[in-house]
């Protein structure tokens, strides 16, 4: 369903409401995705659908309603039943009047025809180099390659009508080898630009270089980690920027906003006009989304709002809102930690003695407060001696302030975007002092 | 009513070289009340239709999804699934896919005692704008939650082998949830569990949970914890409470067991196992007093179905008898990869996704010992409740949870409140050292609505019933020693 299918499925649906405000959101997803393992595809899936929310408001009450058929009574239901749900809502006094606001043009590279027309048989040529790098390095391996296409659009009757279409390809491999395994991620958002056969080559040389991996004691170590195990990690701080995590009392800087908290060498941005990931210019109310600094020069500079929260709060609205309703508040949902001057390189080259930690898995919170998190290595976690990665190490977990880390650590000049499920950030690699590892696994 | 839909879709499927073929209809409603700090913050109604038509070429499957109902996409979504299938067959390496060995028709529905549709909205609002007021016993209860979920599925499964599977499958949840801020600190009290009570059936579940009753003492319990001392670190006998397990089980015995993870199918997103094959019937992967069984006619269980979205009859079989591994959930390909048949295990989130593997409802037996005398042999010891944090390895072996709430034990007797509980270990040694289980009166079906897994990640609603139970020797304390923080 393109733009102008959905901004009139919207627009119908706005004339058929009887709320006294109205906001509709048009999503549709085109999303293809090849799985493999032991370099046979053991998943692989496409799926199409068209998804319509509505927020209906009546005397300051909200309703939402969701649903996807698109004949006339349904779409009538849709509009009645979330009217209807409005008015059986207690009054929110403090709830405000749909915001409207034209949003800056996206990006010209965030759409890409060819990935969106991605075929079966490309995912499949896409997996074939993988393969080979498995068969050719003694491993085999497991992962997927994906190409999807998206389209969002957001009216209400303040006036709002914002659109946005959107593709995405990624490559994401693990090769196991005898007692090692190792990883790479891609993303892109056209599938032209994706090396397969790149990602496939670094994830073999982690494996190989992991062979016979060596028992290493827990305790304090430098470490340098790549994208993936940083962005993992970051992850789980950009809530901290929610307006609604600062108001409660759950944020780092609830009680700090323009304090400094880390390195003067630390810059995080929400960027949806980053030229590794071009993201949506608005909010889902439709409100253009601004490009802010979080933290700028290690001081905590800004939280982000939504319509709501800007209100609540009396700050302007940045444009961060999440779909409605949700439990989050509004979200950082571009984030990206500007680049230090040396390479990951160098970096390595500067480390007597330390940890080259690939990815991470399984972060949980476990000290919200104090930013506190545990996870372990995986996939490709190396000794770093003499400023030299000279073998693998078992993985470790770890006990870290994210705080703590930052607050004196060094960044690569490259970054990369590295992204999950749940997130997609760009980040580059950081070296940090002092990385708390609390035990071992025996893998 | 999709019958004539379905044998299109499948005619399609057929007629383009598939082997086998299936295809599922599922319409899916959802609704969630939220209120949060005395403002309804969700009132949503969610509806979805659609159908998933699996195709099987040369042991290769492919899997589409629309949610158009007409002809033309039918027949599209079919071919769609076919030229996947196809494709992946084109790069197999092997054949790993198989058509399921045995077709039902066959009707199930989910016993409900109350319907919750008939429930009016504002008895319901209601309900959590009373719980959620009853959090706030003081300034220092910052935020206040109380919700109910219900979700209503009717599937309908076709095959090319003859399956004419309906399903009518209801599952409900409520909780409430306190989180009080002061001198610097943050500190979360759930209530039922750690994620609210979730079982299958109807508006009994949320009445069971009488979240008014104990929202007062959750608020309570918040207040207190910013004003306990901290969990010691070192190593202690711990009991864990029944939801506390219910999330042990689904860590460390749930996931691993899963025979996918096991094939390497998870190995770049959700990991491997240390539970492999050549260890069946060899590992012993915890005490005599350890037996996990998963039982998809578990009543009230969250996965608790009629068959399986591969068309696999709900069962129950064991994983680990006494200590023993014996089993593993699982699909069709992958039982027949060791020689076994499927148990069932099968899900897919809904229309739009393919199944795969879940743990779906595993139970701990309960042992003979009630709950107040697992604390009778302990002399310095934790007593601990309600997961907040929960990290384990890959393959499943290192794992390091955190609970909301901690109380000493001291010569068999509940000492004072601790706060930030938590305990390590590494698997088979600490369901090794279990020397206790809860008997059936303290043991409880506990759901689990949000487990996330596979690529696209799909959510999954499992249940794990367990008792609370009895552990030597755990690491305690782990994250909260000064190196950590």
């Amino acid at each position: 369903m393109n733009d102008l299918e959905r901004e009139r499925l919207a627009r119908e649906l706005l004339e058929r409401s009887t709320a006294d405000e109205t906001e509709v959101l048009v999503a549709f997803s085109d999303a293809a995705l090849t799985r493999f393992t032991h370099e046979v595809s053991n998943q692989n899936v496409a799926t199409r659908g068209v998804e319509v929310s509505v927020r209906a408001i009546v005397d300051r009450r909200t309703g939402v309603v969701r649903g996807n058929a698109f004949d006339m009574l349904s779409l009538q239901q849709l509009v009645d039943r979330a009217a209807a749900l409005a008015r059986l809502a207690p009054e929110d006094p403090l709830l405000p009047r749909l915001p409207a606001g034209k949003p800056a043009a996206p990006s010209p590279t965030a759409f890409v025809a060819s990935t969106a027309d991605a075929t079966p048989q490309r995912r499949a040529e896409l997996c074939e180099p993988l393969f080979s790098a498995a068969e050719g390095g003694g491993c085999w391996c497991a992962g997927y390659v994906s190409t999807s296409s998206f389209g969002i659009t957001i009216a209400n009757t303040s006036g709002a009508l914002s659109s946005f279409d959107g593709t995405d390809a990624a490559v994401n491999v693990k090769m196991v080898g005898r007692d090692s395994s190792g990883w790479g991620e891609a993303h892109a958002t056209d599938v032209g630009t994706v090396d397969a056969a790149a990602v496939a080559r670094r994830a073999v040389e982690k494996a190989t270089l992991g062979t016979a991996p060596r028992s290493v004691e827990p305790g304090a170590w430098s470490v340098i980690l790549e994208p993936a195990a940083f962005g993992e990690m970051l992850a789980y701080l950009t809530s901290h920027f929610s307006a609604q995590s600062y108001e409660e009392g759950s944020s780092f800087f609830s009680d700090g906003l323009g304090r400094s908290y880390f390195g003067d060498n630390v810059t995080i941005r929400d960027d949806w006009s980053h030229c590794l990931a071009p993201g949506i210019p608005f909010d889902y109310e439709g409100y253009p989304t601004q490009r802010l600094a979080l933290v700028e020069n290690g001081v905590v500079r800004n939280v982000v709002t939504d319509s709501y929260y800007a209100k609540r709060l009396h700050r302007e609205n940045t444009g961060h809102a999440l779909p409605a309703p949700n439990s989050y508040g509004p979200q950082p949902l571009h984030v990206v930690v500007a680049p230090g001057t040396r390479s990951l390189a160098e970096l390595i080259a500067s480390t007597e003695r330390g940890l080259l930690v690939t990815r991470f898995w399984y972060i949980r919170t476990v000290d919200l407060k104090k930013a506190i998190i545990t996870g372990m290595t995986r996939d490709g976690t190396f000794l770093i001696e003499d400023g030299r990665v000279t073998s693998g190490v078992r993985n470790l977990r770890f006990n870290q302030s994210i705080l703590e880390a930052l607050r004196s650590c060094e960044l690569s000049r490259e970054q990369a975007r590295t992204a999950s499920y749940s997130y997609s950030l760009v980040v580059p690699a950081v070296k940090i002092d002092g990385f708390n590892f609390t035990s071992a696994t025996e893998f | 009513m999709s019958k004539s839909a379905g044998a299109r879709a499948l005619d399609a499927a057929m007629s383009l070289g598939a082997q086998f073929a299936d295809v599922r209809f599922e319409t899916v409603r959802s609704e969630r009340i939220e209120v949060r700090n005395g403002v309804v913050a969700a009132l949503a109604d969610a509806s979805s239709s659609g159908y998933g038509v699996r195709a099987l070429i040369d042991g290769s499957w492919g899997f589409a999804g629309n949610d158009d109902p007409s002809d033309t996409a039918l027949d599209e979504t079919a071919a769609r699934a076919c030229a996947i299938a196809r494709a992946g067959a084109s790069i197999a390496r092997q054949r790993v896919g198989f058509p399921p060995p045995r077709a039902y028709v066959d009707t199930y529905r989910t016993p409900v005692l109350r319907d919750p549709a008939g429930v009016p909205l504002g008895e319901r609002v209601a309900l959590l704008l009373e719980a959620e007021r009853l959090l706030h016993v003081g300034s220092e209860v910052m935020v206040g939650r109380a919700w109910i979920d219900v979700w209503s599925t009717v599937k309908e499964l076709y095959s090319s082998s003859g399956a004419q599977i309906e399903q009518h499958l209801l599952q409900s949840g409520c909780g409430v949830q306190a989180m009080a801020v002061g001198d610097g600190d943050a500190q979360t009290r759930t209530f039922p569990g750690d994620i609210g009570l979730y079982q299958s059936g109807g508006w009994e579940i949320v009445e069971k949970a009488r979240l008014c009753e104990n929202a007062p003492r959750v608020g309570e319990e918040a207040v207190a914890l910013l004003r306990a001392p901290q969990c010691p670190s070192g190593t202690y006998d711990v009991v864990l409470g029944g939801s506390q397990m219910s999330l042990q089980i689904h860590e460390s015995c749930g996931h691993p067991a899963e025979l996918d993870r096991v094939m390497g199918w998870e190995a770049n997103f959700s990991g491997t196992s240390f539970l492999e094959i050549d260890q069946l019937d060899r590992l012993h992967y915890g005490s005599p007093k350890v037996t996990i069984v998963v039982d998809n006619t578990l009543p009230l269980g969250m996965a608790t179905c009629g068959y399986d979205d591969e068309g696999t009859k709900s069962t129950r079989s064991e994983i680990i008898q006494s200590g023993l591994l014996v089993g593993y959930e699982m699909s069709n390909d992958t039982a027949r990869a060791i020689g076994r048949e499927s148990n069932g295990c099968v899900r897919a989130q809904s229309w739009a996704y393919t199944p795969i593997i879940r743990m779906c409802n595993l139970s701990l037996l309960p042992g003979d010992i009630p709950f107040d005398n697992l604390f009778d042999d302990v002399r310095d010891g934790l007593y601990m409740e309600s997961n907040r944090s929960w990290s384990i390895d890959d393959r499943r072996l290192n794992f390091q949870f955190g609970c909301e709430i901690g109380w000493e034990i001291k010569n068999g007797k509940r000492g004072r409140m601790l706060k930030n509980p938590t305990y390590a270990g590494m698997t088979p040694q600490f369901w090794g050292s279990c020397d206790a289980v809860g008997d059936a009166s303290s043991w409880f079906a506990w759901g689990t609505p949000n487990c996330g897994k596979g690529e696209p990640i799909q959510i999954g609603r499992t249940t794990q019933a367990a008792a609370p139970a009895r552990f030597r020797n755990v690491a305690v304390g782990v994250g909260y020693s000064p190196a950590a923080s």
